[in-house]
């Protein structure tokens, strides 16, 4: 079963095109990888699964459906969850709050506190501080609450947005522990990174991403022995 | 002393105004980053509904009641069809918009009614308050009662509802609340809906203040608007109802005091000018970003 499928995506910021022929599959379970330097459009691909962002051409389907016209907003309750670069925690939102709007699209709210129980188990440092507005806590907690907040939906997929920017490596490799233990759990991971030595570690399967054109798929073993990445992208 | 305490009440009475003025428009400033001139639009409808509903029923309360629901639905009818379509475009276009309805309804409003001044003369259902050397009439009391309600609605809004909730994750982070499954047309049909009837409250409000209607009484409480907006925080609720509040005091004050030295409806501007220089961000505008 395909979780995720896009197949042939152009996307574009204003006149510069961002995305070539963009072509990824993620199957149930699975823990992939995109691979590819700053700039190479990696962000661009989780925009538009998200629905931030829309391809020009291309369509993009979530466990069989279409979903490339469907709004972002609807996304969320189909059960995508979704850790943005940068963490993008709410800063003026305690945690707490933060949780419920990762749970917006919950039907009623006892579906939320029983998330929220749930997010506060996996993450007792969350509980600590839940009426802690979100800005005042370090870079590692509010990566904590970013993961946590995605997780509130119950998704079927998850999407990691580069998850080591702005954090020290001990955090980083808490965070990604953190994320590959969610996969060990049933959920499908789709994980975007610059730092492919680590995010090779825990993938399966991996993409590589050059200005914005795929150009090569492997399994994270292939991929880790190829000349060619091991030069450009594991500093061999 | 009573005399302070006069022009304090009559500060506050102009503030309370301002604050339902520009609130609305500070709202969607906060979400959206454009700017809603025809907020002050919904201003003088709101004064024209409220007159001719007064007119016809004699009650006060059914009044503002009529005007409020009928501006609300303005509002909500032109975000949907108004902005809401040309959001993907540069701020300059919804702001062409916004000037354009302003334009648009003001004429709107002369056509219908006329240009001339019409008089908006009101019986408050209850007294006013009267010492030896202080008096505060019932159009002010009513105007101060309502004004809180209305403002103590909206923080309820804010603070205590799930709409409310996102509202907040919106003006913080317009893309991730999406992603969290914000509907965020939603979120500014709210904005709208309690913006617009909060201006026709303010436009009514005016009126019975100074007893008249006419088609460009929007104008100036348009450009005082922005003042405040800037002054609040850029969309910080808070921060807006503060900045109203100094701006409708100072102006008193100094035009009780001071005198006329400049024309009253420059101090805002003057104020907005000393704030920014000491100030740059604003009163409020931490709690914002």
């Amino acid at each position: 079963m395909k979780v995720l499928r896009i197949e042939n995506v152009d996307a574009f910021y204003g006149k510069s095109q961002a995305l070539h022929n963009v072509s990824i599959e993620v199957r149930e379970g699975e823990f992939v990888t995109i691979l590819g330097a700053n700039g190479a459009g990696k962000s661009t691909i989780m925009k538009c699964i998200m629905g931030l962002m829309k391809p020009k051409r291309g369509r993009i389907f979530f466990r069989g459906s279409d979903i490339t016209d469907r709004p972002a907003w609807d996304r969320a309750s189909m059960g995508i969850g979704y850790v943005p670069e940068g963490r993008r925690v709410f800063p003026e939102l305690t945690v707490e709050e933060n949780l419920r709007m990762g749970g917006y699209r919950l039907p009623g709210k006892k579906a939320v506190d029983e998330n929220i129980e749930k997010a506060y188990a996996l993450f007792p440092r969350l509980k600590e501080r839940r009426s802690q507005l979100a800005r005042t806590m370090s870079g590692g907690e509010q990566q904590m609450l970013a993961i946590a907040r995605a997780l509130m939906p119950d998704p079927v997929l998850l999407l990691v947005d580069e998850i080591s920017t702005g954090l020290m490596p001990i955090l980083v490799n808490h965070s990604l522990a953190i994320v590959d233990n969610l996969h060990s759990q049933g959920i499908t991971v789709l994980m975007v990174e610059q730092n492919a030595n680590k995010a090779l570690k825990y993938a399966g399967r991996g993409y590589i991403l050059k200005t914005g054109r795929i150009t090569m798929e492997d399994t994270s073993e292939n991929l880790k022995n190829n000349e060619e990445v091991v030069k450009a992208y594991l500093g061999g | 002393m009573d005399m302070i305490l006069q022009q304090v009440i009559n500060g506050i009475v102009i503030g309370s105004v301002y604050a339902l003025t520009a609130m609305g428009a500070a709202l969607v400033y906060g979400i959206l980053r454009i700017l809603d001139l025809a907020n002050a639009a919904a201003y003088a409808m709101g004064a024209y509904a409220g007159l001719f509903l007064y007119a016809a029923t004699g009650n006060v309360m059914l009044a503002f009641a009529g005007a409020l629901l009928l501006t609300a639905l303005f509002g909500l009818v032109i975000q949907k069809y108004l902005y809401v379509p040309v959001l993907d475009r540069p701020p300059i276009v919804p702001l062409i918009a916004s000037i354009g309805l302003f334009i648009f309804v003001q004429d709107l409003l002369r056509l219908i009614a006329g240009p001339h001044i019409r008089e908006f003369q009101v019986r408050i259902p209850f007294g006013e308050i009267k010492t030896e050397s202080l008096t505060v009439n019932s159009t002010w009391i009513f105007i101060i009662a309502l004004a809180a309600v209305l403002l103590l609605f909206l923080w309820y809004i804010l603070t205590r509802t799930r709409i409310g909730l996102a509202w907040r994750a919106t003006a913080q982070d317009l893309e991730t609340a999406k992603a969290m499954g914000v509907n965020v047309n939603r979120v500014v049909a709210l904005n709208y809906l309690l913006g617009y009837s909060f201006a026709a409250a303010a436009g009514i409000m005016v009126s019975m203040l100074y007893n008249s209607v006419y088609p460009t009484m929007g104008d100036v409480p348009a450009y005082k608007m922005l003042a405040i907006i800037v002054l609040g925080g850029l969309g910080n609720p808070v921060g807006t109802v503060a900045a109203a509040l100094l701006i409708g005091l100072v102006e008193t004050l100094v035009a009780g005091y001071v005198g006329f030295f400049l024309p009253r409806d420059a101090i805002a501007f003057v104020v907005l000018i000393i704030v920014l220089l000491l100030k740059p961000e604003g009163l409020m505008s931490k709690t914002v970003k």
